[in-house]
């Protein structure tokens, strides 16, 4: 499992991890029932606190991507996609709200920003 | 979560300096940095928990039981590395071996020559030809090598190469992979702790200005950048302490969100603990 | 404790020559028939057990050892005992030396000589070192050293003061049981200063702060 965390992004280390754990899940990378490294494992190879991996565990428990079986570790959730994609749409939107707002404000139309969007889809390919 | 260490109250004078009120306290299983100017009690904070200085007011626990009077079963599983204070130079790392398997009961030799080879130091030399990493790295050793339960540990990472302190920061993590283990770490090379302690204890002038989990002070404190317009704008509730500098504000915030919101002052940077230290410190309300 | 007192030993090892060289120097020298010195070995003993102290307060030993499970207890009592261990294995060793000798000299061994030498040797070194490590745990044995030399002459002040004034052939005479006796008062007298030496010594040092 691969998790690049990054010092001076200014995104907090918790919600780094968090992410990246939660996107292989939604990408199938890790598999629901897959056993995930200790939190004290995972702050030792990430050379972070054990709070922040912590931290990091109890919001994607929360959230549902992961369970705790106590005295034995954290497993992947078995996950109802659909909701999770829906996550993953409502967060888009959100960004995309944003832009929008500085696209009004600046007078930029709906196809230059339709445009911009098939570039930057082209290129993350 | 158990306290491994409880730190109520505790006082010291002497001449030229005082600790005033100190309390803290250190959760199983954690690693929590202690920083602070020189002089600014770290070393009386430690040596008050190891009950090596005389006369100080307040209470210590340590896996609570009280320092003085369980004194004994405590040192068994504490291990300690102190700046400057040692076995005398003229031993040799074989004999520190041969010294500590009669006065710990725990002493674990294999793991101890194990320590000596991961770090590459000569066994039958004397300790008088290394040089400072390697006397570091030989007081590390000698103080896991009884598998303590708590590492107090004052200044451990100076005089390190930085590849150097990278090993010894390897093994502090491994060290807590135990949950029952704990390490109470002073030093005032900050980036070594940002990345690892779980609690920073900062200490200033012998009094303690705050004790937060790591992830706290560097996800939600931050540093506005500002021009003296915008300063002027600021209430006083909303900020710490702030610095004049000779272009801009430096302005410490407890919570960068909140205030991004209130003011929408667009510079606001991540904290580091070195800036923390510096605004506390020179800083001004 | 048995850590701190190979400790103590330990820290001698890089003076052993040094004792070795003293020991062929007696040799040597009864051989020729000059048995008086074999005080010497013990008595240097003594004196190379005092330099461990410069070591110890260089690198802060004392406050290293508090950290250590009865550390405080036991530091005090490890010095004193392996400057006894030391003491009484260099004594032997003189004795065995001399008895060899004065063997292959087929001399006939006046055992009650053997036996004063003993007493004399151990009394001297054991009463030195019972004088010397207070003022060492108190002042550290640069300042110590002044200490000592006060008190020398203090002594040796006094006692030409008391020669002039006392009538010393009263006391002589009620000393003289010493002669007949002495072989168990002396050692009962020894024990009695070292061990008040010693409670001194661990006075001082429990009051140390670091």
């Amino acid at each position: 499992m691969e998790i690049i965390i990054s010092n001076s992004s200014g995104v907090p280390i918790y919600e780094q991890i968090k992410d990246q754990i939660k996107a292989k899940i939604i990408t199938n990378e890790l598999q629901s029932g897959e056993l995930l490294p200790s939190i004290r494992n995972l702050a030792k190879d990430l050379r972070c606190s054990v709070i922040t991996t912590k931290n990091a565990y109890d919001d994607l428990v929360k959230e549902g991507y992961v369970i705790t079986i106590p005295a034995k570790g954290f497993y992947v959730a078995e996950i109802n996609m659909d909701i999770a994609h829906e996550e993953q749409l409502n967060k888009i939107e959100n960004l995309l709200d944003s832009a929008v707002i500085l696209a009004k404000t600046n007078n930029i139309s709906k196809d230059q920003i339709k445009e911009i969007i098939d570039i930057l889809y082209e290129e993350e390919k | 979560m158990e306290n491994i260490l409880e730190v109520k109250n505790l006082s010291k004078k002497y001449k030229d300096f005082e600790l005033k009120n100190i309390s803290f306290n250190l959760k199983k299983g954690m690693i929590m940095g202690f920083i602070g100017e020189n002089g600014a009690g770290k070393t009386t904070t430690i040596k008050a928990i190891l009950d090596i200085i005389k006369n100080y007011k307040g209470e210590i626990k340590i896996f609570g039981l009280d320092n003085k009077k369980d004194e004994k079963n405590i040192k068994e599983d504490i291990g300690v590395v102190l700046d400057d204070i040692f076995f005398p130079e003229i031993l040799t790392p074989f004999d520190i071996n041969s010294i500590m398997k009669d006065s710990h009961k725990k002493w674990d030799s294999d793991l101890y020559f194990k320590y000596l080879t991961d770090f590459s130091l000569p066994k039958k030399n004397q300790i008088k030809t290394f040089s400072k990493g390697m006397r570091k790295k030989l007081e590390i050793a000698t103080a896991l090598a009884h598998h303590p339960k708590l590492l107090i540990l004052d200044e451990p990472t100076s005089g390190l190469d930085p590849i150097a302190r990278n090993e010894v920061i390897d093994i502090f993590q491994e060290f807590i992979q135990n949950e029952e283990c704990s390490i109470l770490l002073s030093s005032h090379i900050t980036t070594d702790l940002e990345h690892i302690a779980d609690y920073i204890t900062f200490i200033n002038n012998g009094e303690i200005l705050l004790s937060k989990t790591c992830d706290e002070l560097l996800d939600q404190y931050g540093i506005v950048k500002c021009h003296e317009t915008d300063f002027k704008k600021i209430e006083k509730r909303d900020y710490i302490k702030y610095k004049k500098n000779k272009y801009e504000y430096e302005i410490l915030v407890e919570n960068k969100k909140e205030f991004k919101n209130k003011y929408h002052i667009p510079t606001i940077d991540k904290l580091t603990l070195e800036d923390l230290m510096v605004l506390m410190i020179k800083g001004v309300k | 404790m048995i850590g701190f007192i190979k400790k103590d030993l330990l820290m001698i090892k890089s003076n052993i020559k040094t004792l070795c060289i003293i020991m062929f120097v007696y040799i040597f020298l009864a051989y020729q028939g000059q048995m008086d010195f074999s005080f010497i070995l013990p008595f240097m003993s003594v004196i190379i057990m005092i330099s461990t102290f410069a070591y110890d307060s260089y690198n802060k030993w004392d406050a290293y050892a508090c950290c250590l499970p009865n550390g405080k207890q036991n530091s005090v009592k490890a010095k004193y005992i392996a400057t006894l261990l030391l003491i009484i294995m260099t004594t032997i060793i003189m004795m065995i030396i001399t008895i060899v000798i004065s063997y292959v000299y087929q001399n006939k061994i006046d055992i009650n000589a053997v036996l004063e030498s003993i007493v004399v040797t151990l009394g001297s070194t054991i009463f030195l070192q019972s004088i010397m490590y207070p003022p060492i745990y108190k002042f550290g044995v640069e300042k110590a050293r002044i200490g000592i030399f006060v008190i020398v002459f203090g002594i040796a002040i006094i006692g030409s003061f008391l020669y002039k004034y006392i009538d010393f052939k009263s006391i002589s005479s009620s000393l003289a049981f010493l002669n007949d006796y002495g072989i168990i008062i002396i050692p009962i007298i020894l024990v009695i200063t070292l061990y008040i030496s010693y409670k001194i010594s661990e006075t001082i040092y429990l009051k140390k702060e670091y």
